[in-house]
């Protein structure tokens, strides 16, 4: 396997956990403790209640192609290599959005509204990515 | 108090400046800017010494701060200050001379972007950590490249309808003296365009050019003393959406449907009104969403309506008739204003530019990933 150029994640103290769950196999997002109100990408308070209590949960990891754009031209290391290279606006079953790109399938051959599941990727040695690819049906 | 008695038909556009648009290398952004204001102050037969307020935009790169600006202007304001976006900048303004804490303002943005030649925005959505670029999500054209993909889900649109709208502003560019890009732009050679981020092409996406403008607010009963046609505000308002990704309507430039209620609400006006119309767009999907939320035409329906050159310069609804921000010039929004005062005036350089029987304008400004919107709505005369 050739070396993977893309960036990597920052880690912070807020987002590890979403990281570290990636490398078991879950995909982790916050949930607040006083509401409910589950929201990702990781930020330090919830914004229904503002609460700053929360727990990070494993969602289904199952949603759909909310909408998908294709680079043809390329501005950051390792995809820039890649083109042309998708990036999706996925929402899970439970309806947090956002982005991430899709695997196994050609570009010519996504569709918004297509089902998709989470598939988890170790890019480099104990990084984790997790990427989605077609549901299997 | 509502808008309509406090500032509606109180204030007047009455002087605006230009430098030319395009490569500028001579100069530095706060050079460009005064520069502008050199000219808008020309225009308006005031001098320096009126100003009482100066409200400058600073440019991507850090250039154009007040402190420099006014330094530089020697000038002792009542009211100095930065304002990040021009609806913003002219809302303020308008809103200082209302309440009567300024009477003559100045308005000022210049940059040199493409002399400098500044990279814009990798961060897209705001996103806690970098959960953009692991997935190679860069550049904020991609917000409206996510728009139209879904448009042509929900809607059926085409990659083909939405080139009307390059069409349109290249059309009204290649009369434009001020346009950095003159040259024709059929549909056919739209489809040619190499793509950037599909569905968009590289002509739907705004240039990075070196420029500024500048204009000149004050009273109506100052105006009357002045040499110039006054330009009047009739309308306003401004709303935000920090929900990104969480509105449901995310696809669709959320801040711009309650903007539009607030906007006719307060004017007593309606899209029927509205003889022209400016968006600063950035990106062309832009426009149809703008033309949908301001009921232009229904919700959805925008890829056929901008059609048989409904929105050139001598269609039903003129849109962008200086060329927009893809042909004529970068300046995020600034260009907006200046042009709908030039036109409101009858001033168009080129007769074939000037727009028949305008009374009535609507300019809306938008943040590059939709956050904030703020709308004007303009007439000619005191
Ligand atoms: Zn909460």
């Amino acid at each position: 396997m050739s070396e993977y150029a893309k960036p990597l994640p920052r880690i912070t103290e807020l987002n590890e956990p979403h990281w570290e769950g990636a490398k078991r196999g879950e995909f982790l997002v916050q949930r607040c403790t006083a509401c409910g109100h589950i929201w990702f990408p990781p930020s330090p308070n919830c914004s229904d209640c503002l609460s700053e209590d929360y727990e990070w949960t494993a969602l289904s990891g199952t949603g759909t192609v909310y909408s998908f754009i294709v680079y043809h031209q390329g501005w950051l290391a390792g995809y820039r290599d890649e083109l042309p290279y998708n990036v999706a606006i996925i929402e899970l079953d439970e309806g947090v959005r956002f982005i991430n790109n899709l695997v196994g399938v050609d570009n010519d051959a996504i569709e918004v509204g297509m089902r998709v599941e989470v598939v988890f990727e170790e890019v480099a040695a104990d990084v984790v990515v997790p990427r989605f690819r077609p549901a299997a049906s | 108090m509502s808008l309509a008695d406090s500032v509606l038909g109180k204030v007047c556009i009455v002087g605006v400046g230009a430098t030319p648009q395009g490569s500028l290398p001579d100069h530095s952004a706060d050079g460009i800017a005064i520069w502008a204001l050199r000219e808008a102050l020309a225009d308006s037969g005031l001098s320096k010494e009126d100003l009482d307020g100066l409200i400058v935009q600073p440019s991507f790169g850090g250039q154009g701060d007040i402190k420099e600006i006014g330094h530089r202007l020697g000038v002792e304001p009542r009211v100095g200050s930065n304002l990040s976006h021009h609806g913003a900048v002219i809302q303020y303004a308008a809103m200082l001379i209302a309440s009567g804490m300024a009477e003559v303002v100045a308005c000022v943005y210049g940059t040199n972007q493409r002399t400098n030649r500044n990279r814009f925005g990798s961060s897209v959505y705001h996103l806690g950590g970098n959960f953009d670029d692991v997935y190679g999500l860069s550049n904020p054209g991609a917000v409206a490249a996510f728009n139209y993909r879904r448009r042509m889900h929900d809607f059926g649109a085409t990659e083909e309808q939405l080139g009307a709208v390059a069409v349109a502003q290249a059309r009204a560019a290649a009369l434009n003296p001020l346009a950095v890009y003159r040259q024709p732009l059929s549909l056919d050679d739209y489809l040619d365009t190499r793509y950037v981020i599909a569905p968009l092409r590289l002509v739907d996406f705004c240039m990075v050019n070196d420029g500024g403008f500048a204009m000149i607010l004050t009273s109506p009963e100052r105006a009357a003393d002045l040499p110039v046609q006054p330009v009047t505000i009739v309308g306003m308002g401004a709303q935000s959406s920090f929900l990104e990704l969480e509105h449901p309507n995310s696809m669709y430039h959320p801040s711009q449907l309650p903007n539009a209620e607030l906007l006719w609400g307060a004017s007593g006006l309606g899209p029927e009104d509205i003889d022209a119309l400016y968006v600063q767009e950035s990106y062309t999907p832009n426009v149809l969403s703008a033309l949908e939320n301001y009921g232009f035409c229904e919700f959805g329906t925008a890829q056929d309506w901008i059609q048989s050159g409904r929105i050139e310069l001598d269609g039903d609804l003129p849109v962008n008739p200086h060329g927009g921000q893809n042909r004529m010039t970068y300046m995020v929004g600034w260009h907006n204003t200046f042009d709908a005062v030039k036109q409101l005036r009858g001033e168009a350089e080129e007769p074939e530019r000037q727009l028949a029987g305008l009374e009535t304008v609507l300019c809306t400004f938008s943040t590059g990933h939709w956050q904030s919107t703020w709308s004007l709505i303009y007439r000619g005369g005191a």
